[in-house]
């Protein structure tokens, strides 16, 4: 700390910008939400008060707990598909077998910093009925009969939109990971293969516990980002067909500006604030613990 | 050779790894390949017209024409040019700001103990647990009854706001490691705060401060959802929003709707091409200390 202290005028000169802008645009739509979450209102001038009526709707609402139910669904995907994945593919890129290391950076790398929405569109070219490259594969190998209109199939629909979405962030994760693993000292790994260990055993016994912290950010990181997927959910399917692909953010918009029930809507966005904050909670105190374990 | 002695390996062995090491490598091809596999396709049938690309969706094109270009281009009704430019503003504008504030609020928190830094400091972190999506109906009223919606600055707000705790973190975690005698020799030589501030610690922070503009210039550029809320008028549409407007408008045509999304993804994808390394640098760093 400085041993001359600016005045307070100067401080609340310099601060009163930036956090005005910050409380106007973060905490002044959270009270916003609350308070309007207790009226019936349409988005018109009039609007009634009703209590809590919202949220007992909002408790019984089986499409609302069966979109977090597919938040749920496609954090698990994700933290296998990304996380999981890329930690395979760092043991892969780690071993001296590999080549264009450079390349395999860059290039799976990039995903990750087009927008949701452009990959999005991307998959749904790719997963189009008539036109699709899913559909051309699987009549070029001969299985004409598996084509069919992929996200018109209920079943399949949110793995189908979980698929860009790890696509998407493999790389990224990949990447993480590996400077994580840059860190390690080559002779450990050394020795360990002159020891006899399989590559596996390494993975598990050796690297892992040395990236373990680095893996728990990804982790959080991995379930935060997918509590809050609406962009390519919104370009792929808009949560379609019927809910089978509804997600948290995409019911909240679509009760909100698709049926103008902005009252039911504020309750919905309390909702996700608060289940939201619940699971990003648990995860950060399962990074807590596990750091803690490390020291 | 003599590497097979060192190693001890027989025939057998040597072959097991001949073969692991063309399935490992061909593993990583296959997925680098895949990674940027969507946009190679979309720049070579873009220069396909419908009807080839419908015969054929995968081949390379038999003559290449930038039709779809032009047609995309000259059309006001698309918009695209000014879809470009909104999302060139509000990104750029956006990043200064939050890289400003941020190193500003950072430097508060790092440096001089006042009242109400606990406050700013708790702020900071519940917004970088406040699920995003809780805001998303309840920002588009408030913005809605003070007019503030659907204008040009419109978007600027909620970017430098969500953009702000992670630049704050990242800024003060950088300032606390210099050593205060910086401040304390420049207040000797009789530099005021401000200058001080400005001319000594700034130009330090240079590289926290790069960290922060690449983390926020891709966030800012990719936002989707708050400009969808707040943003009605197709002339002040960023990017993904204009995106999801031409995808409807093009109905089936699908070369066309690649050249458009190539012409509105071409800023971002050149710049992330020539400064990939230091991108992925930025990134990294911002995630994991972040």
């Amino acid at each position: 700390m400085l041993s001359k202290k600016p005045k307070a005028r100067v401080i609340f000169g310099y601060l009163c910008i930036p956090m005005l802008l910050y409380i106007f645009a973060v905490f002044v739509p959270l009270v916003a939400a609350l308070f309007y979450s207790f009226f019936e209102w349409k988005g018109g001038p009039n609007k009634t008060f009703i209590g809590i009526e919202n949220y007992i709707t909002l408790l019984k609402d089986a499409t609302f707990w069966q979109s977090f139910g597919h938040n749920i669904y496609l954090v698990i995907l994700c933290v296998i598909g990304q996380v999981g994945v890329a930690f395979v593919f760092v043991m892969i890129i780690g071993t001296r077998f590999v080549k264009l290391k450079g390349i395999h950076r860059t290039f799976g790398f990039f995903p990750s910093t087009i927008s949701a929405v452009a990959v999005g569109f991307i998959w749904t070219m790719i997963y189009d009925n008539r036109r699709g490259i899913l559909n051309w594969f699987l009549r070029a190998i001969g299985q004409e009969d598996k084509t069919q209109v992929w996200l018109n199939n209920p079943d399949l629909v949110m793995t189908l939109v979980a698929i860009p979405l790890i696509w998407q962030f493999i790389g990224y994760y990949m990447v993480i990971l590996l400077s994580a693993t840059a860190a390690i000292d080559k002779e450990v790994l050394e020795s360990a293969e002159l020891d006899g260990a399989s590559a596996f055993q390494t993975a598990i016994h050796i690297v892992m516990p040395m990236i373990k912290s680095t893996i728990v950010v990804c982790i959080v990181l991995c379930v935060s980002g997918n509590m809050k997927a609406f962009d390519n959910i919104y370009v792929m399917t808009a949560g379609g067909p019927g809910t089978s692909s509804m997600v948290m953010a995409m019911y909240g918009y679509s009760v909100s500006f698709q049926q103008q029930n902005m009252g039911y809507g504020s309750a919905i966005s309390v909702g996700i604030f608060v289940l939201g904050l619940l699971v990003v909670g648990l995860t950060q105190l399962l990074q807590k613990a596990a750091t803690r374990e490390k020291e | 050779m003599s590497k097979n002695k060192k190693y001890g390996m027989t025939t057998g062995k040597r072959m097991r790894n001949g073969v692991t090491s063309v399935v490992l490598n061909a593993i990583m091809i296959v997925f680098s390949l895949s990674c940027i596999f969507p946009l190679v396709w979309m720049l070579y049938s873009s220069l396909k017209v419908k009807r080839e690309f419908n015969a054929d969706i995968i081949g390379l094109p038999s003559n290449p024409t930038l039709e779809n270009f032009v047609k995309v281009l000259t059309n006001p009704d698309y918009h695209i040019g000014d879809s470009i430019l909104n999302s060139v503003r509000t990104t750029v504008i956006s990043v200064a700001l939050i890289v400003f504030f941020g190193f500003i609020v950072g430097y508060f928190l790092a440096r001089i103990p006042f009242k109400g830094s606990k406050i700013i400091w708790i702020m900071l972190l519940m917004g970088m647990l406040i699920p995003v999506h809780s805001l998303l109906v309840p920002i588009y009223v408030v913005f809605n009854r003070t007019g503030l919606s659907n204008q040009w600055f419109t978007l600027i707000i909620p970017y430098v706001a969500f953009g702000m705790p992670i630049a704050v973190f990242l800024c003060q975690s950088f300032i606390r490691e210099l050593p205060t005698a910086l401040e304390e020799a420049a207040s000797i030589d009789g530099c005021s705060f401000s200058g001080t501030l400005f001319k000594v610690i700034m130009p330090i922070c240079k590289p926290i401060m790069i960290t922060v503009a690449i983390l926020q210039t891709f966030s800012c550029w990719n936002e989707f959802s708050f400009a969808l809320v707040l943003i009605k008028d197709t002339a002040l549409q960023t990017v993904p929003l204009a995106m999801t407007q031409f995808t409807g408008q093009f109905s089936s045509d699908y070369p066309k709707i690649m050249a458009a999304m190539l012409i509105t993804m071409a800023p971002i994808v050149i710049l992330y091409f020539v400064f990939s390394q230091q991108i992925i640098k930025g990134m990294v760093a911002g995630a994991v200390k972040g």
